[in-house]
């Protein structure tokens, strides 16, 4: 009787959602994985490209040197940059 | 292509992380020696825009200072000594056309010496003004 009294449209209706709803239920949760996995690689790569520009164009340090190294642990790194200005000071006089 | 992008993405960062000094053929040759302190500052500021790197070598008692003298040819026992040296033999004296050389300084009362990286003329001049500036502090 219900299935009956139903119109045409009613029916196409019904049949076009439950075949949109089971179309969901087969895809969503692949598209959701493919939406996962594209946001994942959006976000790598913009975090690859943002320490790519930090470690190759690093803008050049205010603070008078970009980077010491010696051959003995616990001098600070100023006190080298100290003596390397203090030398020329002293040879400039 | 995620576990690629998280590979790469670690790779990166660590390459980061470990940016070092690229030290000098001078630095690693007197790095290893127990009776020196030797340190390199690279890019150390002499103008707004020029940057020299720096070799530094400290003896740390007179007979490791005596050595010093020596291996670059360092006569006078006082004061301060300063000459031009080759990029690839310190100790060779040159002229200043031949750059890159290193523009040396010893200071005898510090058992310092100094070595500045000097690749271009600019470079040359940045550090005699450099000189000139503390002169006129």
């Amino acid at each position: 009787m219900g299935q009956n009294s139903m119109t045409f449209e009613e029916l196409w209706e019904r049949e076009e959602r439950q075949g949109l709803e089971q179309r969901l239920r087969q895809e969503y949760p692949a598209w959701r994985r493919r939406r996962r996995a594209r946001r994942v690689a959006l976000a790598s790569v913009a975090v690859l490209a943002g320490v790519a520009l930090y470690t190759f164009h690093l803008p050049p340090s205010t603070r008078g040197y970009d980077a010491v190294a010696c051959n003995r642990s616990g001098i600070a790194d100023s006190h080298w940059v100290d003596v390397a200005a203090k030398t020329l000071k002293t040879t400039a006089r | 292509m995620k576990r690629l992008l998280h590979i790469l993405l670690l790779l990166t960062m660590l390459a980061a992380c470990s940016r070092e000094v690229e030290t000098a053929p001078l630095y690693r040759q007197y790095a290893s020696r127990p009776d020196l302190t030797v340190a390199q500052v690279a890019g150390f500021q002499l103008g707004d825009t020029v940057r020299v790197d720096v070799v530094i070598l400290v003896a740390d008692d007179s007979a490791a200072w005596q050595g010093l003298k020596t291996e670059f040819d360092i006569r006078p026992s006082e004061g301060v000594t300063s000459w031009l040296g080759d990029i690839d033999n310190p100790a060779r004296r040159v002229k200043r056309s031949e750059v890159p050389l290193w523009r040396a300084m010893a200071v005898h009362e510090e058992r310092t010496l100094a070595f500045y990286r000097v690749a271009t003329q600019a470079e040359f001049d940045a550090l005699r003004e450099y000189q000139m500036e503390i002169m006129g502090d």
